[in-house]
């Protein structure tokens, strides 16, 4: 179990920085996550914590150890590579072995602990099995058995499940998040999918082209996104382009598309807005003390379980979402439509340019 | 430890690893000292006239007529008349002088090779016959080396009463007179015989790499039948065919198998490899700047003919360009008047193309062949003498002696030098990536001459490394040397193409569970690039056994130590020997040849890979 501590790390790839100066902070026994999406340089993060690339500035700890320039193999911060990387001539007894006899451990104990851990990922009886005779998903827990054998002071997992299809995915999922809480192990976890990040992380540091925007837990990303970044990448919502138009301290009364929006906190100078709204945060119903601004339906999209209706407000498009199929009934295509909002429920937030 | 600035510059690793530098700098070293400098100190020779440096050799070589003669001297063919009273005509070819000759019959070659290369590959590609499979074999056959003796047997199936007389004039009637073909004509036929299997192989991996869905595509948009390969197909395996034709023309510029055996024809002398082997071979000891300039000029004709190929085909890497998946290869049935063409145009010419190679076997196992059409009087008593004859022997033992240790080398070389150019990304990389195939553009012949200039320049005078010691000099460091880089490219690009199958996360997380580069390097990646580094080894190997320009040249100074292929020579030019000894030592090499292919293909799994240029 270690603490990491990243400071300032900055590193580029001939002409383009891949990052521009992470500082981040893992704790003990945390399962941390990096979300972002493809080429913000989370993988890079972590292959400089795994010792496969150095930065060019800027320093890595683990707990009070300056490992920055310290070589991959005395790092103890053991890689699961997204496309395993299973060596193709060795059993899979023989791969999760190999870092044991790296170690020199004598050949009691390692047949003691590859049982061990080929137990805890579920594939006893699999040792003289070819990892081209594996499917998928026991690929996938050999290389994590290969890496947990070795009793590593971090896990890093880059992608782990991308791989896979979209049921074993989630059961893969609980599966990590189960050895994770049995041996207590810091793990420092790689996607770009934010309902898998949720789900699994203790903490998650949402990153966009080599910075990161948040830090925070599950929650508090969904809910309290700091940046227009965030709030569009965690989920499917409404990203409105908005002016402010008044202030009275933090409230603000907003403009988009002749629409008014009054009452709204907001505590930044810049006057360019976005307005973050949940989809399923608006009501087609009356409710009190709402702002209500009416519309044209232009598609109503039937999901099962819930139903969305996209409401035509001039030129832009709203996402309402219900549950309720009595909350559409009434509703036809070009028709008018009203969607009810909470001024709480409305985060206002600077304009990025993403 | 921190970052080394320098380290991450010429070897892409920050942080300096011995071994990392140890395989950029060994193969380096290797082969600037041993490629590089010699050739290099020719230049010295041949830019230096009365003391100063001076262009005098290159203006008197491209001033003299007998270097540069337009217009052309001779003619093309000549009306004869043979003992029996019917008219002959004998077909030499013009007199360009040497360095244009050179450039002719170049380009000649690259030409036809070029030509029958491509219809052989489009036809085995794309359509399904009776015998195809005879043809794949039979297409493999005319590379099959066999230095010297096949070309004696085409010159003498071209001869008077030779088989293509016999077929064409006598049996068949289709030929109103006979032919003979000597001269710069019979270089030029005898080497497009043995090299358009070399475009062949090339152009047929592009067809066969040709992603289905783009013909489809054309011929679902209207396209058919010429128009949609002149527009798709043929645009798509230019690279292909382009880098074959490339490689055809380097191997026709240095070749000197076929002016020897013609050299009874003056006309067949005036080439440049012909001209700087002949002053090699009678003025041993004397460094002449007016052949070293020469040598320059033939080098530096090479050289354009490889860094534009090279060039070219970087730019047009679409053919791979498509995505994975299964293809379902587009074979069909040819059309009669197609089926015509391949069994009464492409069958006869592949029977005349690899009759060179059964020829060699017969004259292995024949008494005598002078005026007749095939080889008279069945004996093995020279395949008896090779074997037995402690003084031919001696010649087979030579080669495989140097050819074994040049395979060590080999081996070493291009694993070092394939790791470094295929892992890291410093800025030495790809200049070893072009060095390590440089000596494909480098003449034997050119080799040679350098070997020569720099071994007497730096080895004490009258010692065994000293070729000017002559009697004195033993042959062996210098020939592994030479066999060690002109066969280094095969090896090379087998192990290149093997690591680049490896994926590197392989490596990493070795690296990244503990284990030491050299631990990663011999537990996980020999043994995963084992059958590419065999595979290029035997093809070295094999090719080593057959080399031809350094061997009949350094190797020939002390004929104790000489290889197979200088006594071939000697036997082919002073009729020393008979030329029977020197088929049999043929078939050796083909019993070789054909071995090291059913082994590799036995063994690897893989298609006999040949040689390509990019």
């Amino acid at each position: 179990m270690v603490e990491v501590k990243l400071e300032g790390i900055v590193k580029t790839f001939g002409e383009t920085v891949a990052l521009k100066g992470i500082d981040l902070h893992i704790k003990h026994g945390e399962l941390f996550t990096l979300l972002g999406p493809s080429g913000c340089g989370k993988s890079t993060t972590l292959r400089i914590i795994a010792g496969l690339d150095f930065p060019d500035e800027g320093h890595l700890y683990f707990d009070d150890e300056e490992v920055t320039y310290k070589s991959s193999s005395e790092r103890g911060a053991v890689l699961v590579f997204q496309n395993y990387a299973l060596w193709p001539h060795m059993s899979v007894y023989d791969n999760i072995a190999y870092g044991l006899k790296i170690r020199k451990f004598p050949k009691q104990e390692i047949e003691k602990r590859v049982k061990w851990v080929l137990e805890l990922v579920k594939l006893q009886g699999y040792e003289d099995r070819y990892p081209t005779q594996l499917s998928g998903g026991q690929q996938q827990r050999v290389a994590i058995a290969r890496a947990l054998v070795v009793e590593p002071k971090l896990l890093l997992l880059d992608e782990p499940l991308s791989n896979l299809d979209a049921k074993l995915r989630l059961e893969m999922r609980s599966e990590i998040r189960r050895i994770q809480r049995e041996l207590g192990i810091t793990v420092l976890y790689v996607t770009h999918d934010q309902e898998e990040a949720m789900a699994i992380s203790d903490r998650i540091a949402v990153m966009n082209i080599g910075q990161v925007e948040q830090v925070g837990t599950p929650k508090e990303i969904y809910e309290k996104p700091k940046t227009e970044f965030v709030a569009s990448f965690m989920g499917k919502t409404n990203v409105i382009p908005a002016e402010v138009v008044e202030r009275d301290g933090d409230k603000v009364t907003v403009e988009f598309e002749n629409f008014r929006l009054d009452g709204l906190t907001y505590k930044e100078n810049n006057d360019k807005v976005v307005l973050v709204i949940r989809p399923e945060r608006i009501s087609l119903h009356p409710i009190e003390n709402a702002v209500a601004i009416t519309g044209k339906v232009d598609l109503i999209e039937y999901y099962g379980f819930f139903i969305e209706v996209v409401g035509l407000f001039g030129e832009k498009r709203i996402i309402a979402r219900t549950i309720n199929d009595k909350d559409v009934a009434h509703l036809r295509p070009q028709g008018e439509v009203t969607f009810y909002i909470e001024r709480n429920d409305v985060l206002v937030l600077p304009k990025q340019n993403l | 430890m921190k970052v080394s600035k320098w380290s991450e510059r010429l070897f892409g690793t920050p942080l300096f690893e011995p071994l990392v530098a140890f395989s950029y700098i060994f193969p380096l070293l290797y082969l600037i000292v041993f490629l590089i400098v010699p050739v290099l100190s020719m230049l010295l020779i041949a830019f230096t006239y009365d003391g100063n440096i001076s262009l005098h050799w290159f203006k008197s070589i491209l001033m003299n007529s007998y270097y540069i003669q337009i217009p052309p001297r001779g003619e093309f063919a000549q009306k004869l008349t043979t003992s029996t009273g019917e008219s002959l005509y004998l077909i030499r070819g013009l007199d360009f002088g040497v360095v244009l000759n050179s450039l002719v019959v170049a380009a000649l070659v690259t030409l036809f090779t070029a030509i029958l290369g491509t219809v052989f590959a489009f036809v085995m590609a794309r359509y399904n016959f009776k015998g195809k499979n005879l043809f794949r074999i039979a297409l493999f056959i005319p590379l099959l080396v066999t230095p010297f003796v096949n070309a004696y047997v085409i010159k003498q199936m071209f001869s008077e009463f030779g088989l293509i007389n016999y077929i064409f004039h006598e049996v068949l009637h289709i030929l109103p007179f006979r032919i003979k073909i000597d001269g710069l004509a019979g270089v030029v036929l005898a080497q497009s015989m043995a090299y358009y299997p070399i475009v062949y192989l090339n152009a047929y991996a592009s067809f066969i790499n040709i992603d289905p869905t783009l013909e489809e595509q054309a011929e679902n948009l209207g396209s058919r039948g010429f128009h949609l390969f002149r527009t798709v197909t043929f645009p798509l395996a230019l690279p292909g065919i382009a880098a074959g034709a490339t490689l055809v023309f380097i191997f026709s510029l240095e070749d000197l198998a076929a002016p020897i055996v013609f050299h009874g024809d003056p006309l067949a002398k005036k080439l440049m490899s012909y001209q700087i082997f002949s002053k090699f071979i009678y003025g041993l000891g004397e460094r002449s700047p007016e052949i070293a300039a020469l040598s320059i000029i033939m080098l530096t004709l090479a050289i354009i003919a490889f860094l534009g190929i090279r060039k070219y085909v970087s730019l047009r890497q679409y053919a791979m360009l498509s995505k994975g998946g299964r293809w379902k290869p587009r074979i069909s049935d040819p059309k009669p008047w197609q089926a015509l063409l391949i069994y009464l145009v492409l069958l006869p010419a592949l029977l005349i193309t690899i009759f060179p190679q059964l020829g060699v076997i017969m004259l292995a196992f024949s008494e005598r062949w002078t005026t007749t059409v095939l080889p008279q009087g069945f004996t093995i008593d020279y395949v008896k003498e090779m074997i037995l004859n402690p003084d031919v022997r001696r010649f087979i033992v030579n080669s495989l002696t140097y050819s074994g240790a040049a395979v060590i080398l080999i081996v070493l070389l291009s694993i070092t030098s394939s790791y470094a150019t295929s892992r890291f990304k410093g800025v030495l990389s790809p200049i070893l990536e072009s060095i390590v195939i440089l000596p494909i553009a480098v003449p034997g012949i050119v080799v040679a001459m350098g070997y020569f200039y720099f071994f007497s320049a730096v080895t004490p005078e009258n010692s065994p490394l000293n070729p000017t010691s002559l009697y004195g000099f033993n042959p062996a460091l210098v020939l592994i040397l030479a066999y060690s880089i002109r066969r280094l490219p095969f090896a090379a690009r087998s192990v290149y193409a093997g690591l680049q199958q490896v994926h590197m996360s392989l490596e990493e997380s070795s690296m990244n569970l503990g284990a030491s580069r050299w631990k990663t390097i011999t537990g996980i990646l020999m043994p995963l690039i084992s059958l590419n580094v065999f595979g290029g080894a035997m093809l070295s190997f094999v090719y080593s056994m057959s080399e031809t320009s350094v061997g009949i040249t350094l190797g020939s100074i002390n004929m104790a130590q000489a290889p197979i292929t200088a006594f071939m020579k000697e036997v082919l030019m002073s009729a020393a020997g008979s030329i029977n000894i020197a088929a049999a030592l043929g078939v050796l090499l083909i019993v070789v040849q054909i071995t090291a292919i059913v082994v590799v293909n036995v063994i690897t799994k893989q298609r006999y890979s040949f040689i390509g240029l990019t």
